[in-house]
């Protein structure tokens, strides 16, 4: 079975002013479709990095002997895509959870789970699929018991309930991969649960969604298929999938 | 689609674009209405500086030229030319009842003709009107027939029409013992005898100095020029340009003409165009002719000098044939052309006897104001570069504002590049806002000033009355009312003018916005 994402010896480093602060420092991971993995590390461990690294919002650097680590999704790297690949990329294959939501205060919820579909499809593109587009934000909300609060603007939601639009928002385009970042680091332990469920009831078979999670509580890792152990930006444990460690 | 959206949401949700959007609007409002104001003032000199001088004019100077009878004929035999008539102008000096005395430049004219091409009959002033002139408020123009009687002017408003028509036929009718008889007479303008005051409401009245009498007592005069005679003196030109003698003659003053320039004003008078042909030699006559044999030692029986003299007609001369087009819109140097042609035909015909075309001097009303229009031109241009200038303001509110708000909506910028959007994308949302910005305050912008400028009189009226303030004096500008015509093609101009500079101000701002690091965007706090 093909690996949906490979992560071939990805080196990331910093530069705060003249010092350079190396994040990741050769990670190499493998994630299959459907697969739900939690990549666990403490903070500044490089979680977040590499999440983004794999969400193509930013790039790999080249290793110390020169090695240049890669990402590949489905079979093809990231380094090879053009700007505009990339934003394609993060708009059809991959939906973001963020630890503080980031939902737009101008928009509504309905708003906001909309935002990426009219990303994707652009102009001409969301005024003929308007319609599916936003049957599909309203039935997301209603799974996530929002179906009542679709008008209401971000400030009027408690925290759980702006990471449940969020979570709606990351699905809208039904994507591959969904990347989590601490989604229950700002809720308290029973609404963080509840996020976790809802995130949990998203892995439906019919998709077939492939979960990366970011966290730094293991107790929140044990929910996962797989725990990618993480320090100072190497994989200490769980970088392969089953079906590799059992060859 | 989202940056329609999001355009949408941020215009109408935030002060600071509000801000940004009034901004515009002010500046916006400012140009057009400074453009309106001085442009209107621009088109009034125009149109003023086209009062009495017709749209063409053939011109021969102090000799003038013969047979314009013929040339006038030949003119308005021409289906684009309305009317043809005479003109004298000359240079000379009034001597005013009082003992002033000013140089003026002297006109002769036939009036009814005159008044065909130039509407010489709407620039006399002393005349009966039966409505106020619109800023006269208070009714206190003479003419009006309510304001009659005036005791102290021997007027009546059937006087006011007798001056009139003298003024319009330059005759005085005077009265002899051996009955009425018609005498030549002059018509000043306005401003020339100083005794005139001209009111705010831009209402001429007669000035009512205050006299000292011999025993030591004062008494207010009562100004009135039309009830006085001036003398005017004329030096006459020969053929060659040398001064003759000084002509000296008394006229009566048939009435006063105002045009609302002030140089016209101030300076022009006219004059019966046979008087003034009469004065300067320029006359029918009878000369001696080229072919007389000079016979210095002919004597007659007496042995006085008899030289033998042939007389031939010397025609009268004018100076000036001024035309008028059919359309007071024509273009005044298709005029010109037809003008050259007429006299080209006429100087063949008259070979020998007048200017040759290649020399005679043919000019339009536009050449004629060249200078004067070309200095109000350039006056506009200034005022609006420096206004405009001024505006550019709103470029850097715009971008100062826009800058503040990329740095307040970095995050934003982190979510879009997260779900997808390009950095194209991202520069066209701030593009786009800032447009949106742009026509919100140019809409606003055209809007004020199109309430300002439609009702600049009546804002102008109310400033003077609530806080004393008089910006437009009449009795400085010559124009009773401030322009206040709204044109919408410079509305036009000025409206896409301050949307590009608000796309220009939001420009370097959504540069820097599309090419945030959507990493660092993301956990910007």
């Amino acid at each position: 079975m093909t690996p949906i994402l490979q992560v071939d010896s990805v080196h990331k480093t910093y530069r705060l002013g003249k010092v350079e602060v190396p994040v990741l420092r050769g990670v190499t991971i493998s994630v299959d479709q459907g697969e739900w993995i939690a990549i666990l590390g403490a903070s500044g461990s490089g979680k977040s990095t590499l999440l983004h690294l794999i969400g193509g919002l930013d790039r790999p650097d080249r290793g110390p002997n020169g090695s240049p680590g890669d990402i590949r999704y489905r079979g093809t790297p990231l380094s090879g895509m053009s700007a505009s690949e990339l934003d394609r990329y993060r708009s059809r294959n991959v939906g973001f959870v963020f630890q503080a939501y980031h939902l737009l205060p101008e928009l509504t919820v309905l708003g906001n789970v909309l935002l990426g579909a009219m990303v994707r499809h652009g102009r001409v593109g969301f005024m003929t699929k308007r319609g599916e587009a936003t049957s599909r934000a309203k039935a997301l909300l209603d799974t996530m018991g929002l179906s009542h609060r679709l008008s209401h603007r971000p400030r009027e939601l408690s925290g759980g309930e702006r990471q449940r639009v969020a979570i709606a928002r990351s699905l809208v385009n039904q994507p591959d991969l969904l990347l989590a970042d601490e989604p229950t680091g700002n809720l308290d332990r029973t609404t963080g649960e509840a996020i976790l469920d809802a995130i949990t009831a998203t892995r439906n078979p019919s998709e077939n969604r492939t979960l990366i999670m970011v966290t730094h509580d293991e107790q929140i890792a044990a929910r996962a298929d797989r725990v990618v152990r993480l320090e100072d930006g190497i994989v200490t444990a769980g970088s392969t999938t089953s079906a590799e460690a059992e060859a | 689609m989202y940056q329609a959206t999001l355009t949408r949401r941020y215009l109408t949700q935030k002060v600071m674009p509000l801000l940004a959007a009034l901004a515009v609007a002010l500046c916006s409002a400012m140009v057009m209405t400074v453009w309106s104001v001085m442009g209107g003032f621009l088109d009034r000199f125009i149109d003023q500086g086209r009062t009495l001088v017709g749209d063409v004019a053939i011109v021969w100077p102090n000799a003038g030229f013969a047979h314009y009878e013929d040339l006038i004929e030949r003119l308005e035999a021409d289906p684009e030319i309305e009317a043809a008539a005479p003109m004298i102008e000359s240079y000379g000096l009034v001597s005013l009842p009082g003992g002033l005395k000013e140089t003026v430049v002297i006109k002769g004219i036939e009036g009814p003709g005159f008044d065909r091409v130039t509407g010489y009959a709407d620039t006399i002033w002393w005349k009966p009107v039966d409505e106020p002139l619109p800023r006269d408020e208070n009714r206190e123009d003479w003419r009006l027939a309510e304001n009659f009687p005036e005791p102290n002017f021997l007027r009546s408003p059937e006087s006011w029409q007798r001056d009139f028509d003298a003024g319009l036929a330059l005759t005085e009718t005077e009265l002899t013992p051996d009955g009425p008889r018609d005498r030549a007479a002059i018509v000043l303008g306005i401003e020339a005898a100083g005794f005139n005051v001209r009111r705010p409401s831009g209402v001429y009245v007669p000035s009512t100095p205050l006299v000292r009498e011999p025993d030591g007592t004062t008494r207010y005069t009562n100004n009135f020029i039309l009830d006085e005679k001036v003398v005017l003196h004329v030096v006459p030109l020969d053929l060659d340009g040398q001064a003759v003698e000084l002509v000296t003659r008394s006229l009566p003053v048939a009435n006063e003409f105002a045009t609302g320039m002030f140089e016209v004003d101030n300076r022009v008078v006219f004059v019966r165009m046979d008087a003034l042909q009469a004065m300067l030699g320029m006359d029918e006559a009878q000369r001696i002719s080229a072919d007389t044999p000079f016979d210095p030692f002919a004597t007659n029986q007496d042995g006085s000098f008899a030289m033998p003299v042939q007389l031939e007609p010397d025609p009268a001369r004018v100076s000036h044939v001024l035309a008028r087009g059919i359309d007071r819109d024509m273009d005044a140097q298709r005029l010109k052309e037809i003008a050259t042609e007429v006299y080209e035909a006429f100087a063949f015909e008259h070979l020998g006897e007048v200017p040759q075309p290649g020399r005679i001097i043919i000019t339009t009303w536009a050449d004629q104001n060249r200078t004067f229009i070309a200095a109000v031109e350039k006056e506009t241009a200034l005022v609006l570069f420096i206004f405009g200038f001024v505006s550019l303001t709103a470029v850097f509110l715009v971008l100062a504002i826009f800058w503040s708000m990329v740095s307040e909506k970095t995050r934003d910028v982190g979510i879009l590049r997260a779900l997808g959007a390009s950095r194209v994308g991202i520069a066209w949302l701030w593009l786009r806002y800032g447009a949106a910005i742009g026509i919100t305050g140019c809409v606003l912008g055209m809007i004020l000033s199109y309430m300002v400028v439609t009702n600049i009189n009546p804002i102008h009226d109310w400033l003077g009355a609530a806080l004393g303030l008089q910006v437009w004096d009449p009795s400085v500008y010559y124009f009773t009312e401030i322009p206040n015509h709204f044109d919408p093609v410079k509305g036009s101009i000025i409206f896409f003018g301050g949307v590009l500079a608000s796309v220009v101000g939001a420009l370097i701002p959504a540069v820097r916005a599309a090419w945030l690091d959507p990493v660092k965007a993301l956990r910007f706090e």
